[in-house]
């Protein structure tokens, strides 16, 4: 019941906090920082009670049509789990980052709304609900970024809407497909062998997953919505809807239909490799702080893919890791760019310069990130980098080992980042500025630059995880 | 019993509507409560006359139409107040269509509602008032005049018209048949035979274009594959054929259609008729055993929604005098409520999950998908995300852009449409989640 209750009590309680809050604005943020902290602490309760063999935790059964084999099954393994710990952990810190946020009441809401249909894709095992889960998560967004957004917000909310809402049909048709040659929706008793076309099933679904990820050439929705969010949305959004791409890969894909996954693996490293390089090619060229860091988003998230598409025990681990490595890593740099931004009044780093002599303490968590994102040894994202370079050449030979061009690339655009943003002469913009940073926003960065920094020196439990996670494919 | 009942309501409640119309709303809603008791003990129709059945899907389908029409009584005020005595004689006609089995008693009920349907839309008040009320009539008595030519043609190859019983296999059925369908074509605003209604639903009144796009055509659509499945068994190919092309035609013209247009009651006229083609799909998938579940889950689903959209859209013209969609915007400020439900049941019509619209698609497709038809409902399933984009404009309008002017007063909704539309929402949540009321009426496992 309490795998129930934290999916459904959020969507029905926010309209309850939305009308309890409305004349009373500040209460809201606690009453989401403290269900978010009840949502980390059975997420981490989950943790520690997970089967030592790598199955399932059986959380329970709901909903039940048996005629359709359709019911709201809850079931999560260490993958899971893995997730569920970072979406909470990513929305704890959210509600700091949006200490100061307009119209509170509506904002929180949406936030605790938010909650619930995204632990409810990282929870359940029936592929309908997935589904509907998966959809879910838009309308919030949506929300989010058309209230709260940049300048252009509007038409960013709707194209992130209607493009993932279309791609995710390609999607459902796979899933009615999976559901018509099986006659079972959930996940782990569906069989690869019984499928008449599995290959048709795994373009589709991988569609959906890869405008989700996203993937060259679906990736175009993302500079806009994650440009025009807010920031803490563009946190959100990198951190936890990009990651249901990944998740969704790694589960439909590789864990549902592994051999049609080995038949298209080559394309998964072609879609991959494109995509990390093509983006930071992308990211070196803008001006635009915040499109530099999307692109950087979307370079990281290829190397997913990349990691994902080896289909080995070393590359799934990689793969997890650096999922989690992005979403900790690409958050702060997310927050920075947005804060300067609302600071400076420019999206363009030519036009900053000198920030570090006005506000060192920012100054320093955006070069740590940065240099987390480059690869730097000691960080996150040096683990994840090399750990996925290990793995590629281990499954497809030396040649591989070309993808490390793309952490030179981030070196590129990285450090031309840090020389034009934070130091330099000091423009005349920045000049003015007034560079002030509410305690709660200070606090969630220096969490996040500890995070990266700890599991950069100690990657083991995040590993541990993955061992977990993937022991099917051999494991340690 | 429950028929008997609705009549009599109906024929006392124009004492009252005039002079107090909480005594007309207090009449019919015991008179829709005591037909949903006489149902529930199998007391309707079944229970006095031949020609009629009661079974599971028949009667979750009338409790279904019952609720809504009383959510429906429970929003009316002013000069809409007709239409109360006028809901009560629909629901009894409606029921009556739903448990027959005899086609001829199908075919006698269809225009008996297509009459009640005439009366419904000559509440009129202007020259558009009139225009869409002669526009309905003139087509409605077009689409009766083609059905009695299929139905004469039909009746020399038949002994019975018991829906078991019923002669398939003879001469000219299938054009009798085809003859027919078209004639039902318009009453479901099936494109080509939908102009009449793009332009009817949104110069009628829009509390009777509630009832006319949502409750009739429900109603019908359930009534007409009970009536026709045998026709459809018979002759798979050409059921496969005409309703995939009809329905794909349909999704995407109406689809594209609404995308053009400003006034938003014709963009929900559109989208009426966009949903009556996806709701073809499980018709062209007979074959499959959940083509009855899709159909009926469609159905309940549908009601809910587009009943709700158009009373909310009659409030919002009766208060704010709503017509374009440059009068909604921030709305959210005008009318916060109205806008919520708005929303909502908005979202529903677009197929978000947790709503009953998204549901219901799932299962109307997947029949499809079940009858070897996926193609099609890909081309269905991205018809229904791009209709994403003309719900999601709307929803801009009202939460996204500014006011036009100062916002004098907030529009705080009526008791009535307060409880009406919790009925309404209550009713998308429910079927949006729960999905195994509509799958026992319908497949016995």
């Amino acid at each position: 019941m309490v795998g129930l209750g934290i999916i459904f009590a959020p969507m029905f309680g926010a309209a309850l906090v939305y009308f309890l809050t409305r004349n009373a604005q500040h209460i809201a943020k606690y009453i989401a920082l403290g269900w978010f902290l009840v949502l980390f602490f059975i997420s981490f309760y989950w943790y520690k009670h997970l089967p030592s063999d790598g199955s399932f935790l059986y959380l329970g059964e709901f909903l039940k049509v048996p005629q359709f084999a359709f019911s709201l099954t809850l079931q999560i393994d260490a993958l899971s789990v893995a997730m569920l710990l970072l979406t909470a952990a990513l929305l704890v810190l959210v509600v700091f980052t949006s200490w100061e946020e307009k119209k509170q009441a509506a904002y929180f809401s949406l936030l605790i709304f938010f909650s619930g249909p995204i632990f409810g894709v990282f929870m359940t095992t029936n592929v309908l609900w997935f589904f509907m889960f998966w959809e879910l998560t838009l309308v919030p967004m949506l929300f989010l970024v058309g209230i709260w957004g940049a300048e252009n917000r509007i038409y960013a909310a709707i194209k992130f809407f209607i493009y993932t809402h279309v791609f995710a049909m390609f999607m459902f048709v796979g899933f009615y497909l999976l559901f018509a040659q099986t006659g079972v929706w959930d996940l782990l008793t569906i069989k690869e062998a019984l499928l008449a076309t599995p290959a048709l099933i795994w373009w589709l679904m991988f569609l959906g997953f890869a405008a989700k990820l996203p993937v060259f050439p679906f990736h175009t929705w993302l500079p806009d919505a994650h440009v025009q969010a807010p920031s803490s949305i563009s946190v959100l959004l990198a951190g936890v809807l990009l990651k249901m791409g990944a998740y969704g890969l790694i589960r439909f894909t590789v864990e549902l239909m592994p051999v049609s996954t080995l038949l298209f693996a080559k394309w998964m490293l072609i879609f991959g490799l494109i995509t990390t390089l093509y983006a930071g090619f992308l990211a070196i060229y803008e001006r635009h702080i915040k499109k530099m860091v999307a692109y950087s988003s979307i370079s990281h998230m290829g190397l997913v893919v990349v990691a994902i598409s080896t289909m080995t025990y070393d590359g799934l681990s990689a793969s997890l890791y650096e999922m989690i490595g992005h979403a900790l890593v690409i958050s702060p740099l997310f927050l920075i760019a947005g804060w300067l931004h609302h600071k400076t009044h420019t999206w363009y780093m030519d036009e900053m310069g000198g920030i570090m002599k006005k506000a060192p303490y920012v100054s320093a968590i955006f070069i740590l990130a940065g240099m987390a994102a480059l690869g730097l040894p000691g960080t996150m994202g040096f683990v994840g980098e090399l750990t996925i370079i290990v793995s590629a050449v281990k499954a497809y030979g030396w040649w591989i080992a070309v993808i490390a061009i793309a952490g030179l690339i981030s070196a590129g655009y990285i450090i031309w980042a840090i020389r034009r943003v934070i130091h330099g002469p000091m423009s005349e913009k920045v000049a003015k500025a007034d560079f002030s940073m509410h305690f709660a926003e200070k606090f969630a960065l220096s969490v996040f630059a500890f995070l990266i920094v700890y599991f950069g020196i100690n990657p083991q439990p995040i590993f541990d995880l993955a061992n977990k996670a993937f022991s099917f494919l051999g494991g340690m | 019993m429950s028929f008997i009942v609705l009549i009599a309501a109906g024929l006392l409640v124009p004492i009252f509507y005039r002079s107090n119309i909480f005594i007309a709303k207090t009449i019919s809603f015991i008179a829709f409560i005591l037909a949903m008791y006489f149902i529930y003990t199998h007391n309707s129709l079944n229970a006095l006359f031949p020609y009629f059945v009661s079974d599971e899907a028949t009667r979750l389908m009338e409790y279904v139409l019952l609720i809504t029409l009383m959510a429906v009584t429970f929003s009316l005020t002013g000069f809409e107040r007709p239409l109360i005595s006028q809901m009560l004689f629909l629901a009894g006609a409606s029921l009556a269509l739903l448990e027959t089995n005899d086609f001829f008693m199908y075919i006698v009920l269809f225009e008996v509602i297509a009459i009640i349907s005439y009366i419904l839309v000559a509440n009129i008040r202007n020259y558009y008032n009139a225009e869409g009320a002669i526009k309905t009539f003139i087509a409605g008595a077009v689409a009766s005049g083609i059905i009695l030519i299929g139905f004469a043609l039909y009746s020399f190859n038949t002994d019975s018209f018991n829906y078991v019983d019923m002669n398939v296999a003879g001469k000219y059925t299938l054009i009798a048949v085809t003859i027919m369908l078209a004639g039902i074509f318009y009453k479901l605003t099936i494109v080509p035979m939908h102009g009449w209604a793009a332009d009817a639903y949104s110069q009628i009144n829009h509390a009777a274009a509630a009832i006319l796009s949502g409750v009739i055509k429900s109603v019908i659509l359930v009534a007409t594959f009970k009536a026709f499945y045998k026709f459809m068994i018979a002759y798979p190919l050409a059921s496969v054929l005409i309703f995939s092309f009809f329905a794909i035609i349909t999704m995407t013209l109406a689809n594209f259609m609404a995308l053009w247009q400003k006034r938003i009651s014709k963009i929900l006229a559109y989208s009426s008729i966009a949903h009556s083609g996806y709701a073809l799909i499980p018709f062209a998938a007979s074959a499959s055993l959940y083509a009855y579940s899709g159909v009926l889950y469609y159905a309940i689903a549908y009601i809910f929604m587009q009943t709700s959209v158009f009373l909310i859209l009659n409030d919002l013209r009766r208060e704010l005098g709503v017509k374009y969609l440059d009068d909604i915007k921030g709305l959210y400020k005008k009318a916060p409520l109205h806008s919520l439900f708005f929303t909502v049941q908005l979202f529903s019509l677009a197929g978000i999950p947790l709503l009953a619209g998204f549901l219901s698609k799932a299962v109307a497709f997947y029949a499809g998908v079940d009858a070897g038809l996926w193609v099609i409902v890909l081309i269905a399933l991205l018809n229904s995300a791009l209709a994403v984009g003309y719900y999601v404009w709307i929803i801009k309008h009202i939460y996204f852009d500014e006011p036009r002017e100062d916002v004098e007063r907030v529009i705080l909704i009526s008791n009535g449409s307060l409880i009406g539309q919790l009925i309404l929402l209550a009713g998308t949540i429910y079927f949006g989640i729960v999905a195994s009321n509509v799958f026992d009426a319908t497949i016995q496992f």
